[in-house]
């Protein structure tokens, strides 16, 4: 009897608090998204109406900097080009990176977690040390303005974060799962492939979309290793902000920064119910 | 299939053979669209590396404009963000094989990037190329002296640019003051200020201000402050290469760049360029230091701007002991040495420099002349007269004041030392006098 | 294939398995390697060959060897003292307080409700606003002229302050920024490791009476202890290069009170074309982040071994 009482407490002031979690999750997230709010806002306003003395919330809105910088042709193309190396970065990364992560976290390699430690600390290098002879290296291939070296660029720097967040997400993992596959004839990449990347569907996914995240906005190596064919939108966005003749546009620079933010959301929106099933519907069944 | 493909065999094989002849012929003898002007068959490709603010007008506007006179030439431009462009530019320059035939250069780049061997001379190289009625002698002297290092012309300038003084006449007025003039001295300007910061509207607010400039921590702030400097007849450097801004003068001006800031508004002290033009344009600063350019966007343009032509006056900096103040900006067209098509680069800066290509330039992006008779014609726009009249005193007056960046290999980073001298001394963080002695000691370091 | 079949039927050949298995653990490592290797080892060697040398600007290539002359020259030169002062005290304020409000923040965020994928997906949105764009926005948000938020505070009878003009609220200003952009990295990690819990365990914990209390600290927060451990480490060495926020918001003003030593480093190569002693910084930096990150790591191990 008195055990189902203070139960029942308990679950109303779970309640309670469940909806507190709530309304602090929406007042946080608002917080958060009132400078994108104003981002957007911003991107429909003419120049002469953005910097006036009280702030105006209320003008004639206009597409016109969308138009304007959407018939830009370079625009497009250079929103294509970023999606083709966000995502070709992402990818390679997470593959290579939860695998290596895999190795440290659960393999027990003589001689890896050095390796892996050295990766790690690869990231201590200032990036601006490393554009330079970079380029100079893909220049010698031939690579200078291709997709291909702006990714293997970026997977410098995603494999290293890739590896110790997933090597942190692997070994939360309960030991018994890959010891029953083996036992079971799998191989090490049979266990790592066929159980273990199902069950940390979350952690990858969410690692993933900040790799893709990382590529997408990154500015150094985009201008030093690429001209015209391969070129990204950061390059375009400081192009803007720099605008050495008139001043930055800050109608445009809000409008192709809101056209940017699109399509990482869309993806990240899609990938939601893997992101939140995976361990749910797996390790604990099983 | 099979038989197809046995059939086509020998041919295929010639194919590929004559393709590897062709291959290797090119690598040998150079592209073959390599000779002169181009022609329909085989038209001359030329890349060029610009900043982005007008890289993309250009490609959408003078490449085709080009193109009418000489039609077989390809002109693809790259745009580069400024901050990164001198850095891009000396990576392509130092190529084996670099990738652009014409490097736009800004003002204070063209030492260090001649000094690597990567610019053509242009008198001596390209005269045979050069058309009997292009006019040397037309250009003003301070826009040509830009692309000038150690006697050799590298180059010519493309547009140019020049720190004057924004009057916002509306707010003069208001104030009860005369509208200035180009005969206005740092003192009669300094006396005005105060009663420009104003509340124009009256609701007991103060709504207007002197000044808005450049302020901020940034590579053109010290600009204002050099501008100020030469108009009391200063200069950075002296004969023999040491620091000579470290002065009675060179305190002086930091400090009226300093006081500038109380009559600027709330909030100067992280303005620049973009945060400058912003204030002007919403009608809240008096006069702004600024670059001629932006005058289409601040007084002309009713999108961007609250102000009108009739109420935007323009011309040079106040007056010093020495001169009236202004300072140089311009970016210039210069070609690769290791170009193989030097001649058509050559046509592009010919055409584009030459007055027919000046005119068309001014009259449809904007640009800003160089040429004497180009500055005394009249322009299709009404309001581009009073601009082309400030222009023509701000180039006579740089020429007159030698007022440009420091003219040397390592001119960034002694620009890069100043900057933070004026930064130091704006935020309060160092006293002018202090700040000027940092700054002239790592300068000293950096000229040795 | 080969090294699966190897491993099934070998029984008869325990050096070959053995070796087969030895093989098939490094395989693992060996992508991330390879990669690594291919596009690092120059561009290190490099930075640290010209970091003793003179830099030829007309070939981009090492000429003279100087010894330790750059060294010197940057450990001689105040602007890089205070950089890395201007680093530390960005870095002791923003990483603190990102932890902190993003594990709090996944934690709140992850309820079960119907409004929760979409929440998470749009807390990613500050991460990608490019940083041009974010340093911009918040400029107009908090300019004392025009900005919004000193408008608003107006109401409540403060300011104006002046955010980016004033050297100790330019630094909050950066800090602030900077929380804004990064928060969300650790709010997507920690609502993938808070989901990665074990359930039974909580459930246990509830039956036996134990508060929410007691349940955050001794068994929430051990368990999570890896992956807060693993999200500070990556965080650290992203926040360590931060300067584009800085470079776009107040680049390094006013003086240099906002001056990141990443962005002095960038300021030198780029702008000032001082690319050996920028490498030379570079390496200074490089090994100052190995040290601390070894010993973050001692630290992150120390305590998965407590718990």
């Amino acid at each position: 009897m008195t055990v189902t009482v203070s139960l029942t407490g308990r679950r109303r002031r779970a309640h309670v608090g469940r909806s507190l979690r709530i309304a602090g999750g929406i007042t946080a997230s608002l917080l958060f998204l009132f400078p994108v709010f104003w981002m957007i806002l911003t991107s429909f306003k003419q120049q002469r109406d953005i910097f006036t003395t009280p702030p105006t919330f209320l003008f004639t809105p206009t597409l016109e900097t969308y138009i304007t910088y959407l018939q830009r042709g370079i625009i497009p193309y250079q929103m294509l080009n970023t999606v083709i190396v966000a995502f070709g970065a992402g990818i390679i990364s997470i593959v290579a990176g939860s695998m290596a992560g895999y190795a440290l976290s659960r393999l027990k390699i003589r001689g890896a977690t050095f390796i892996g430690v050295l990766i790690l600390m690869s990231r201590g290098v200032p990036p601006i040390a490393l554009a330079v002879p970079m380029f100079l290296v893909g220049r010698s291939l031939g690579l200078i303005d291709k997709h291909i070296i702006l990714i293997l660029a970026y997977c410098t720097f995603l494999i290293p974060y890739v590896m110790w967040l997933m090597r942190g997400f692997f070994m939360a993992l309960p030991k018994e799962l890959e010891e029953s596959a083996m036992i079971d004839g799998c191989s090490h990449f049979g266990a790592f492939f066929k159980i273990i990347v199902p069950i940390s569907l979350p952690g990858l996914l969410s690692t993933l979309i900040f790799c893709v995240i990382l590529a997408w906005e990154e500015l150094l190596f985009a201008i030093v290793l690429t001209s015209r064919n391969a070129s990204t939108i950061p390059v375009a966005i400081a192009g803007i902000a720099g605008d050495t003749v008139n001043g930055a546009n800050w109608g445009a620079l809000t409008a192709v920064g809101t056209l940017t933010v699109i399509p990482v959301v869309i993806f990240a929106m899609l990938v939601q119910k893997w992101l939140i099933q995976g361990l749910a519907d797996g390790a604990v069944k099983g | 299939m099979q038989q197809n493909r046995r059939g086509l065999g020998p041919l295929s094989r010639r194919t590929v053979l004559i393709a590897g002849a062709s291959v290797i012929a090119t690598r040998a003898f150079g592209a073959p669209d390599a000779k002169g002007l181009g022609t329909a068959e085989q038209p001359v490709k030329l890349r060029m590396i610009a900043d982005a603010a007008y890289a993309n007008a250009w490609q959408a506007g003078m490449v085709p404009e080009f193109n009418k006179t000489y039609p077989y030439i390809n002109v693809t431009i790259d745009p580069v963000p400024y901050a990164e462009l001198l850095a891009k530019i000396m990576l392509d320059a130092t190529a084996v094989e670099p990738v652009y035939d014409i490097i736009v250069a800004d003002d204070p780049w063209v030492p260090q990037i001649a000094q690597t061997g990567a610019l053509l001379d242009l008198r001596k190289e390209t005269a045979a190329w050069t058309a009997k009625d292009y006019d040397w002698d037309d250009f003003n002297a301070a826009p040509l002296a830009a692309t000038e290092w150690k006697g050799i012309q590298y180059g010519v300038p493309f547009r140019s640019n020049m720190l004057l003084m924004f009057v916002n006449k509306t707010l003069y007025k208001k104030a009860g003051l005369p509208v200035p003039t180009a005969a206005l001295t740092w003192d009669e300007y300094l006396a005005q200020a105060p009663k420009l910061v104003q509340d124009t509207n009256g609701d007991g607010t103060v709504d207007a201000w002197a000044i808005d400039t450049y302020f901020k921590r940034d590579q053109l702030t010290p600009t204002i402050w050099q501008a100020i400097f030469n108009s009391y007849g200063g200069q950075l450097i002296d004969a023999n290469n040491k620091p000579a801004f470290n002065d009675e003068i060179g305190v002086k001006a930091l400090k009226i760049h300093v006081e500038l800031l109380k009559y600027a508004p709330p909030g100067s002290v992280s303005h620049g360029y973009s945060e400058a033009l912003s204030s002007f344009r919403q009608g809240q600063a008096a006069t702004s230091f600024m670059w001629g350019s932006v005058y289409r966007n601040s007084a002309v343009d009713p999108k961007t701007t609250k102000l009108t032509p009739e109420e935007v006056g323009i011309q040079v900096m106040p007056v010093g002991s020495a001169h009236a103040g202004a300072h140089r900006g311009i970016a210039s067209g210069t070609i690769q040495s290791k170009s193989a098509h030097k001649e058509a680069a050559w046509a592009l800066l010919q055409w584009f420099s030459s007055r027919e290509g000046e005119r068309w330039h001014s009259n449809t992006l904007g640009g800003f002349p160089a040429r004497k008779s180009t500055l005394t014609s009249k322009p299709d726009s009404d309001w581009l007269v009073p601009v082309f009249a400030a222009l023509q005193q701000g180039y006579d007056t740089a020429e007159a004041g030698k007022m440009w960046r420091l003219r040397h290999p390592k001119s960034d980073a002694v620009q890069q030392v100043l900057a933070d001298a004026v930064a130091a001394a704006i935020s309060g963080q160092a006293t002018p006098e202090a700040a000027l002695q940092t700054a002239s000691t790592r300068v000293e370091k950096i000229l040795k | 294939m080969a090294i699966l079949r190897a491993t099934q039927g070998s029984a008869r050949h325990p050096r070959i398995e053995r070796l087969a298995d030895f093989a098939s653990r490094w395989a693992f490592m060996t992508p991330a390697s390879v990669i690594l290797l291919a596009m690092l080892a120059y561009p290190i060697i490099y930075t640290i060959e010209i970091s003793f040398s003179e830099l030829d600007l007309s070939t981009f290539t090492a000429t003279n060897w100087v010894g330790w002359d750059n060294y010197a020259e940057v450990l001689q030169d105040e602007r890089f003292w205070a950089s890395l002062k201007v680093t530390g005290i960005y870095l002791g304020l923003a990483l603190p307080l990102q932890m902190v409000l993003g594990f709090a923040i996944a934690y709140l965020v992850n309820v079960e409700w119907t409004g929760r994928g979409v929440i998470r997906a749009l807390f990613l949105i500050p991460m990608v606003v490019a940083p041009v764009v974010a340093g911009g926005v918040w400029r107009m948000l908090l300019d004392p002229l025009y900005g919004l938020t000193n408008y608003a505070l107006g109401f409540v009878g403060l300011g104006p302050y002046d955010w980016l003009g004033n050297p100790t609220l330019a630094m909050m200003t950066i800090v602030i920024i900077d929380t804004w952009r990064w928060t969300p990295f650790i709010v997507l990690i920690a609502t993938a490791a808070i989901l990665a819990l074990p359930r039974d365990i909580f459930e246990a914990a509830e039956i036996d009476g134990a508060n929410w209390w007691t349940t955050l600290w001794s068994i929430t927060l051990p368990l999570l202890l890896p992956m807060i451990a693993a999200t500070f480490v990556v965080r650290w060495l992203g926040a360590v290069k931060m300067f584009d926020i800085a470079l776009a918001s107040t680049n390094g003003g006013p003086g240099a009170s906002t001056q990141v030593i990443n962005l002095f480093i960038y300021e030198e190569a780029f702008h000032s074309l001082k690319f050996a002693e920028s490498a030379a910084m570079a390496v200074l930096v490089l090994i100052a982040t190995m040290v601390l990150t070894a010993l973050f790591l001692r630290g992150s191990r120390m305590l998965e071994e407590m718990h």
